[in-house]
């Protein structure tokens, strides 16, 4: 369970985040919805502990992120907006690496990659150097990572973009799968079709501020509006930034 | 405590494995080891053609004396057996011309050509100027040696004109006022020397060298191509990250110094340099010791590297800032060998010059005793030990974040 109240983040005079409560809860995928530049990059790196909040609080599992980085880390699986795979090594190479930095037994390692890898159908590149992947098999090779040492918490940027209708079918599968294990999903995704067909709960940022919480049915009935699409439009308080 | 330990030694596990992958990244990097196969295997080869040029050159006037060509000597036996008493040898061509001349001055056989026109007889015996052609070429750095050849010249004019003189009754006193005579101590050997002393203070580079892709690559590569910051959201600590992408590219340094300094030492025994007043007495223990005191020497390059690449904006522009960090090292060095410095303990306290100043000393063969070692060890590991903790302390702060 991620839980976030009043966290706010300033850079010089740039407010990034001016005052963010949520509660994510286990067994449940939660969209993070706002538009870009919202501050979805700045809130999953201060969740990380990678950047210090001014102030507010947060705790992921009760343990704050600012205290204790690497208990935190540990328990949380990271897809990152923009990322890049080493092209030197193979799939199964680059996953061992970061199993290692996360401390798992070397039998368990090689199980937990045979593991992911038939849940993301991803055997074929299994044993190949990523020079050349596409962005789907690129974004496969990073979930992978995010879920091999079992995190109890996902914080995935955009998981599905650039994955062809197989992929983002496995990849969808895959959360679904992960939300009846009992893990705790935070999606921050611009695809409000994958929001009605898989989150339970929606988070909507706008400017650094949360603006509301609740299901997608609930934000419907919130802004009394039946399209979803439109509802987060109203909430957002303007027509820009949802053309991604 | 025994949580602790555990902690420490999950700890250190990490290093190793951010080390490992690293490592075996820069071996599969075609480039990384391009360098290092270059530094290692080419620059003692460079190095040692060099010396031997040098040290051919420098002796080899004392060993073959000049050679002289000249056309019409039969006109003047007098100075052909003076050029023989200066241990000039003559050798006797028929008349050529002007092209022919050109082509063998130019192949480098003989130091000049001494032409005496044919009418070179008549004119002496009438006591009008004979005229001598002496042809030679400007550019092939015999200066020397034609020289010597024009002081005999000038020698026999002199005494030529002072014989006429005194069979006028006159003395040749007359005509010479003063008496120069030059001394040069400087001999060829003593000369290059110097040269061989200051080539030598490079046999270091390859330290700057070998790692140098590893440590951008690991750093500004990895940021360019935007998977640091995966790196830095992992249960790592800073240090654990710096550290093993520094060992990486520092063992890589110290495999390519060793093998140069190694291949370097085989060709400098095997070279006569003692004919040009130098030695080389280092034997395979003095070498050992030499090479374990210049591996910190290694790892201070690639922690100075690792620093700046790792906060230069781009890869670029990584690559451009640590190729001008060269520069740096060669500094001390060149300060002292222009301010003619003697060697002084506190020239083992700096990185680099203290690692040329070492060798220097071992390879005149004297006793050292141990606090040079020592010194040229610690300055190195030391300087590396806190840029790997400036840097480490530097990726865990918020701007740098940021930055990534």
């Amino acid at each position: 369970m991620i839980e976030t109240h009043e966290v706010r983040k300033q850079f010089g005079t740039v407010q990034a985040l001016g005052g963010v409560s949520f509660t994510a809860r286990d067994g449940q995928i939660t969209a993070l919805l706002g538009p870009n530049g919202a501050g979805k990059t700045t809130l999953l790196r201060t969740l990380v502990g990678m950047l210090k909040r001014d102030h507010g609080s947060i705790a992921v599992d009760g343990v704050d992120p600012e205290r204790d980085p690497l208990t935190v880390r540990s328990n949380i699986g990271f897809l990152t907006d923009q990322f890049g795979l080493y092209e030197r090594l193979s799939t199964r190479e680059y996953l061992s690496y970061f199993g290692e930095l996360n401390g798992m037994e070397r039998a368990d390692l090689r199980r937990r990659i045979d593991e992911v890898s038939e849940m993301l159908a991803m055997d074929d590149i299994l044993e190949r150097r990523s020079k050349g992947f596409s962005q789907g098999q690129r974004i496969k090779v990073a979930l992978a990572r995010a879920l091999l040492h079992r995190p109890r918490h996902l914080l995935l940027d955009e998981p599905t973009r650039g994955l062809d209708v197989m992929s983002t079918r496995a990849v969808r599968q895959a959360l679904v799968s992960l939300r009846a294990e009992g893990c705790c999903v935070v999606m921050a995704t611009h695809v409000m079709q994958e929001v009605s067909h898989l989150c339970d709960d929606v988070i909507v940022i706008a400017k650094g501020h949360t603006v509301a919480q609740g299901s997608p049915q609930q934000l419907c009935q919130r802004t009394g509006i039946a399209n979803l699409e439109d509802a987060f439009v109203s909430l957002v308080g303007t027509d820009e930034g949802i053309a991604a | 405590m025994k949580s602790n330990d555990r902690k420490s030694a999950h700890r250190q596990s990490k290093f190793l494995v951010v080390f490992l992958k690293e490592f075996r990244e820069s071996l599969r990097d075609k480039r990384a080891l391009g360098l290092l196969a270059l530094f290692t295997l080419m620059y003692p080869v460079m190095f040692g053609y060099i010396l031997n040029q040098t040290i051919e050159r420098a002796t080899r006037a004392e060993r073959e004396g000049i050679e002289l060509a000249v056309i019409g000597g039969a006109q003047a036996p007098t100075l052909m057996s003076q050029l023989k008493e200066k241990n000039i040898t003559v050798r006797k061509l028929p008349d050529m011309d002007e092209e022919a001349i050109g082509e063998m001055l130019r192949a480098k056989k003989v130091v000049a050509v001494l032409r005496l026109t044919p009418k070179f007889a008549d004119n002496y015996q009438a006591m009008r100027p004979a005229r001598l052609e002496l042809w030679f070429d400007s550019a092939t750095e015999q200066d020397r040696r034609r020289r010597d050849v024009e002081d005999v010249l000038r020698a026999y004019n002199a005494n030529v004109a002072s014989a006429r003189l005194l069979a006028h009754g006159v003395s040749p006193a007359v005509l010479g006022p003063i008496d120069l005579q030059r001394y040069d101590t400087g001999t060829t050997a003593a000369r290059s020397a110097g040269f061989i002393g200051s080539l030598m203070g490079f046999l270091f580079f390859p330290a700057f060298f070998c790692g140098m892709a590893a440590a951008v690559d690991s750093t500004a590569g990895e940021r360019e191509r935007r998977s640091l910051e995966v790196l830095m959201a992992q249960p790592v600590r800073t240090w654990q990250l710096v550290g093993g992408k520094w060992l990486a590219a520092g063992s890589l340094a110290v495999i390519g110094i060793t093998l140069e300094l190694i291949l370097a030492h085989i060709g400098l025994s095997w070279l006569p340099l003692e004919e040009i007043g130098m030695s080389w007495r280092m034997g395979w223990g003095d070498l050992a010791m030499l090479c374990l005191a210049s591996v910190p020497l290694s790892l201070f390059a690639s922690a100075a590297q690792v620093t700046v690449a790792m906060n230069a904006r781009s890869f670029k522009e990584a690559q451009s800032l640590v190729s001008m960090l060269m520069i740096v090292p060669m500094l001390p060095g060149l300060v002292v060998s222009m301010m003619e410095l003697k060697t002084a303990t506190w020239m083992y306290a700096v990185p680099m010059l203290s690692n040329q100043t070492l060798m220097r000393e071992i390879s005149k063969g004297g006793e050292l005793g141990l606090l040079p070692y020592v010194l040229t060890f610690a300055c190195s590991a030391l300087a590396a030990l806190a840029l790997v903790g400036f840097a480490s302390w530097r990726m865990k702060s918020e701007r740098y974040v940021l930055a990534v």
